[in-house]
């Protein structure tokens, strides 16, 4: 047991001081999408929605409803929509509340 | 007896009609060669009744599938012959509502109860049984409930203990608990739309389901993929198992309360994973098998300059564990399978070469040539202990470097050949850390999916898993096993 006390003290920490440092692998994390209303249009909506695998997205009338809670950032309506969605590079997702994860995207508006 | 005699041709896939009142006889026939799976599908009046079976011998590897139609609702009970079919038995009564001749009980297997899922044939007459493994809980032996929301692992598996104490006197297994009909979800979609599903079958062998999926629709449409992304696949069929080892090493680290020797492993498993989204762009590589070839290339330059000291970083923390005696103390004599067992049982991956067996899906190319046909070495084990298991583990990462500077250098690519929408059936395999994957397609006349089998190395192992656990092991001792066999719950509940 001792020399694996040694071995471990010689190995050091190899832990990232998160968040004072970001990950500088964090870049390779596929994240959620991000939407851009103005893209967006009733057609590209439901193409988005149609290839969702896991039924986070959904149309209603002109807002496009995103649930974050539901999403499995596959990239798949970043695929067929490139102008409308990009990657995010969020992955801090947490929040206190079910209904903070439910985002209404209106579609064809200027991004506020 | 049937006018042609299913025999076994070596690198092929021979299919055999046989009917009903033979298959008794044919299975006692086709008893040398390894029951690797059984499945029915849907014939409208009919329930069509497949058997795969394997022939590992060196040299002769190949698949034998037989179909046989099923018209009053009953099959002989197959597993009275050959053990390893009790698992799929209870399946397709769940699925398809036929039974073995013999009326013996039947367990619950996928479906959970009272959430009167949809089946993908006509539904049993009634519900399966809950049958336990055939003990008496009396004296001093108590069950022990555990799971399925168990502390260490991520996914729910029930086990129920039944111990005098200390000693493992029986083990059963739920699996049920989080089905989601993949198989049923499969139906209706091109196998181009489906490979996103069938890739998520089992998440740690994402590319060996993955390929072994594509195969089954390129052999059903008569497509053969490209060279080059043949080579694609195997480079990250051979990244997978190198991080799925390093996993199954930190697991073995963690069971044996060894904080250190968890920590050196798990720093080589999340530089294999980085390297993995450095060449391909995943860490767990999913999105690189396309149908009909490869849909993303490796960084050939980030893999010839990150792996060897990835590598390294393993294979240092190996040699200091088999160094060290209270880890390797705990690894030997502990969850053994016997050859017999293993045979028995149909077992696949480390775990039956451990025991002795020679099975591994690479030595079956997938076409004619193919990645693996300059050489594969396949280590083995005699022990069928886990300290055999995870040697075999070590000596096949060392190997799956070796191969993948090979593929490297015989060229890889992003390409794929178009799929004809024709009707066919395929029957598709790929070795994945754990063990052989199989899938089976039948497509219509327009392509798209009727029936889907999919059958990871975890669907097959689960079943030595008792075996293993009974063979004078005391209850520390199971966190031990389940990490050798490095098995997933989703495989299951698929």
């Amino acid at each position: 047991m001792t020399l694996w006390f040694i071995r471990g003290i010689r190995r050091g920490v190899v832990t990232t001081r998160y968040p004072a440092r970001p990950d500088a692998s964090a870049i390779d994390l596929p994240t959620p999408p991000a939407f851009r209303p103005r893209e967006l249009t009733r057609q590209v909506a439901d193409g988005v929605v149609a290839v969702c695998p896991s039924s986070a997205l959904r149309r209603d009338g002109d807002v496009l409803v995103y649930d974050v809670g539901a999403c499995t950032a596959c990239g798949r309506c970043a695929a067929v929509a490139p102008r409308a969605v990009t990657s995010s590079g969020e992955f801090e997702l947490a929040a206190t509340g079910r209904s903070v994860l439910i985002k209404r995207i209106p579609i064809g508006e200027e991004a506020p | 007896m049937t006018a042609v005699e299913p025999r076994a041709v070596p690198g092929e896939v021979a299919t055999f009609q046989v009917a009903s009142p033979d298959l008794e006889a044919v299975v006692r026939d086709l008893g040398g060669l390894r029951l690797a799976d059984m499945f029915a599908s849907d014939g409208g009046d009919t329930t069509v009744l497949r058997l795969v079976w394997a022939n590992d011998a060196a040299g002769q590897a190949g698949y034998v599938v037989t179909q046989t139609p099923i018209e009053n609702g009953e099959y002989p009970a197959l597993s009275d012959i050959a053990p390893a079919a009790f698992v799929e038995e209870c399946e397709i009564y769940e699925q398809f509502g036929i039974r073995p001749a013999t009326g013996k009980p039947l367990n619950r297997m996928m479906l959970p109860p009272h959430a009167d899922l949809p089946t993908l044939g006509r539904k049993p007459p009634r519900e399966p049984d809950e049958i336990r493994a055939p003990h008496t809980v009396g004296g001093q032996a108590f069950e022990f409930p555990f799971g399925p929301v168990r502390q260490v692992g991520a996914e729910s598996l029930y086990y129920g203990l039944v111990t005098s104490g200390e000693e493992v006197v029986d083990l059963y297994l739920f699996t049920w608990h989080k089905h989601r009909g993949l198989e049923w979800r499969l139906r209706g979609k091109t196998p181009r739309e489906a490979l996103f599903l069938a890739e998520r079958t089992e998440g740690l062998s994402a590319v060996a389901v993955g390929w072994a999926f594509a195969a089954a629709a390129e052999a059903a449409a008569g497509t053969r993929p490209p060279e080059a992304a043949e080579n694609t696949r195997a480079v990250a069929l051979e990244l997978e198992r190198l991080y799925n080892h390093a996993a199954a090493m930190a697991a073995l680290c963690q069971s044996t309360g060894l904080s250190v020797g968890q920590s050196a492993a798990e720093i080589a498993l999340e530089r294999l994973l980085r390297l993995n989204a450095r060449a391909f762009g995943h860490r767990y590589l999913f999105g690189i098998v396309d149908v009909g070839g490869a849909s993303r290339a490796p960084d050939a330059d980030v893999i010839r300059r990150e792996l060897p000291g990835t590598y390294g970083e393993f294979k240092r923390a190996a040699d200091a564990l088999l160094r060290t005696n209270s880890f390797v103390d705990r690894l030997e004599a502990t969850g053994t399978v016997t050859t017999d067992q293993a045979r028995a049982l149909g077992l696949v991956g480390p775990v039956a070469r451990a025991a002795g067996l020679t099975g591994d899906a690479r030595q079956v190319p997938s076409v004619p040539g193919g990645p693996y046909a300059a050489g594969l070495s396949v280590p083995r084990g005699t022990a069928g202990d886990v300290l055999a298991r995870f040697n075999v583990m070590l000596a096949e990462a060392g190997e799956s470097v070796r191969l993948i500077a090979e593929f490297l250098a015989a060229g890889t690519a992003a390409a794929a050949a178009e799929l004809p929408g024709t009707a066919g059936t395929g029957l598709g395999w790929a070795e994945s850390p754990r063990g052989e994957a199989l899938a089976w397609l039948a497509l219509d006349d327009h392509g798209t999916i009727t029936r889907a089998r999919l059958r990871p190395a975890s669907a097959r192992n689960w079943r030595g898993f008792d075996d293993a656990c009974r063979s004078q092991n005391v209850f520390t001792d199971i966190p031990i096993i389940e990490a050798s066999f490095w098995l997933t719950a989703a495989g299951m509940a698929r």
